[in-house]
């Protein structure tokens, strides 16, 4: 056990083995090869746009399972309706591009703080109830905005709306998209290691085992859970605005489908929810077993059938999700300890 | 003008009957002060009261010469009052070192914290070996000196305890009620309710008896339960308990 000298403000101080050292470096090794994936796609024959519009799928929802993870992981309220946000922010940067021709890369950071402003406003409503009342309230949400976009012809109704492409070769037309999406990524893996490091983070995490000794504990519990629905909602509107042009398409089926809201929560618990690294392996493990499946079975619904019941397994064998349960067993390798 | 005075509160759960039923309590600067009473006396509901868990339906609660009615629990921990509930008030899947953190939460001074964690483990040197450990995993009576090392991180003006000796050996209770003094050694007033009269009366400076959400009986802790009034109330009570 620990019997070096505790300093308070930090607590990984007896962590100092050499993989706690060299996980800086490897994790920026990974990054940087990240960030030079898109070169290579003048070194080969074809191009590599398969594997980029893969990762930027893989990108996308690291920051829905990451950012929702500090609500539904790091406060313990669970929601099924995170897609809004991204809804919101396709819609608003597409209109945005449609009527004042403002590109999204410009537009997406806007969104964001919409989408948050709004989940600010939503938050004060349906934070005051909790467990069962709150998943069903945070359905409820997709069902409403979904009956009022398909309704609104000013948002294109049911039909949705067609985005121009950005005016670039099949060589170049990803890569914009590719690097946005990863910084998006990047900086909301960022924020959600920042914030559970934080006294804030401290007081969600006890929200999500006591409130009552949370309340009595000094922590303004109402306000708390607010902020962090806010919170969770910013990356979520950004990814939400560039996927719009990305796909250039939005419309109600894209965005506001119970599969879309569902999906980030299945990440989170496979990897390990309330922690930093779970969502991302979570969300880059279920894409990759979708992309494999769908290659060797075609898309077909037996693909959601393969996932359910990789989901089942894990939650009746690995409760913590993968992060979680190999921390338990104290196997947990140094670079995918982010807590 | 005495620390905290409760004045005529009347308090229940939801739309509930009155559980308190008037009662009045003062606790005087610097005392240790304890509530015994029956099962159902309404103890744990007078402290939840204080600690704003529960809105006085009539009634004031007033801590140094403030009305504390309606405020919320985090406002009131921030004007000195900390409130450690029965069961243990700590987070079972947080570490030691996270839970003594979330003791001095209402702090706003980061160093200072950092200096007072430094305190408790001193004054409880188990907790320093065991920092990193969940506090699920810890002993019932190092848990209970984890709730103590909160109380004094935080170090509020007034600490209240809800049946702290519940639930742990004989022996550890008397260290517990060691603990207890020594806060009214650090300068802080303790009001506490202890299910285990005897042992809790020992400890404090002011007893008080309540009985059916009313105050029945104050004073002074020594022989409190060699009062007459106090011993037919408690076997009155029992009795009835028998026959029902």
């Amino acid at each position: 056990m620990a019997t070096a000298d505790v300093s308070v403000t930090d607590n990984r101080d007896t962590t100092t083995s050499s993989g706690y050292k060299s996980r800086k470096y490897i994790l920026g090794v990974i990054v940087a090869a990240l960030a030079l994936v898109p070169v290579l796609q003048w070194q080969t024959t074809n191009n590599l746009n398969f594997w980029l519009n893969l990762l930027i799928i893989i990108f996308l929802w690291i920051t829905m399972s990451t950012s929702w993870n500090i609500i539904g992981g790091y406060a313990g309220y669970i929601s099924l309706g995170h897609n809004v946000f991204a809804a919101i922010g396709g819609y608003l940067a597409a209109m945005l591009l449609l009527r004042l021709d403002i590109p999204v890369f410009v537009t997406a950071p806007f969104a964001g703080l919409v989408a948050m402003v709004v989940g600010f406003v939503i938050g004060l409503i349906t934070l005051r109830v909790r467990g069962p009342a709150f998943i069903i309230s945070t359905i409820a949400l997709v069902l409403v905005l979904r009956t009022i976009i398909d309704n609104w012809d000013f948002l294109g109704g049911v039909r949705g709306l067609t985005l121009p492409l950005i005016g670039l070769d099949v060589q170049l037309v990803k890569i914009p998209f590719y690097y946005a999406m990863l910084l998006v990524a990047l900086l909301s893996i960022y924020f959600s290691y920042w914030i559970r490091h934080s006294k804030f983070g401290l007081g969600l995490r006890a929200i999500s085992q006591d409130e009552i000794k949370a309340e009595t504990a000094g922590i303004p519990t109402k306000m708390y859970k607010v902020l962090a629905y806010a919170a969770s909602a910013f990356f979520i509107g950004v990814a939400g605005a560039l996927w719009s042009q990305y796909v250039t398409f939005v419309d109600p089926g894209t965005y506001l489908i119970i599969l879309f809201g569902a999906r980030p929560v299945l990440m989170t618990l496979l990897g390990g929810k309330g922690t930093v690294a779970g969502p991302v392996v979570g969300a880059a493990l279920v894409i990759l077993a979708t992309e494999f499946s769908e290659s060797q079975f075609g898309g077909t619904e037996l693909n959601v059938i393969g996932v359910g019941v990789v989901m089942i397994i894990v939650l009746l064998f690995f409760p913590d999700g993968l992060v979680g349960s190999l921390r338990r067993a104290g196997r947990l390798p140094a670079l995918l300890d982010w807590d | 003008m005495s620390l905290l005075e409760i004045d005529g509160v009347v308090a229940g759960y939801g739309r509930g009957p009155d559980i308190l039923r008037g009662v009045d309590l003062t606790v005087e600067e610097g005392e240790v002060q304890c509530i015994i009473g029956p099962n159902g006396a309404g103890k744990s509901t007078l402290l939840k009261t204080i600690a704003g868990l529960l809105r006085p339906r009539k009634g004031r609660v007033v801590f140094q010469g403030e009305v504390l009615n309606g405020l919320r629990p985090d406002q009131i921990i921030r004007r000195g009052i900390a409130f450690l509930p029965q069961e243990r008030s700590l987070f079972p899947d947080m570490t030691v070192l996270e839970n003594l953190r979330m003791g001095g939460y209402a702090l706003e001074d980061k160093s200072l914290m950092s200096e007072r964690i430094e305190e408790a483990f001193a004054q409880f040197p188990i907790l320093k070996e065991r920092y990193k450990q969940k506090a699920r995993t810890l002993s019932g009576g190092q848990q209970q000196m984890l709730v103590m090392g909160r109380a004094l991180v935080l170090r509020p003006h007034l600490v209240m305890l809800d049946e702290p000796s519940l639930g742990l050996a004989p022996q550890i209770v008397a260290q517990l009620f060691e603990i207890v003094r020594g806060f009214k050694d650090q300068g802080m007033t303790v009001l506490m309710v202890e299910q285990n009269a005897r042992q809790g009366l020992n400890c404090a400076d002011r007893g008080c008896v309540l009985d059916l959400g009313q105050r029945v009986f104050d004073g002074p802790a020594d022989g409190i339960l060699d009062d007459p009034r106090i011993q037919e109330l408690y076997l009155g009570t029992q009795k009835k308990a028998e026959t029902s």
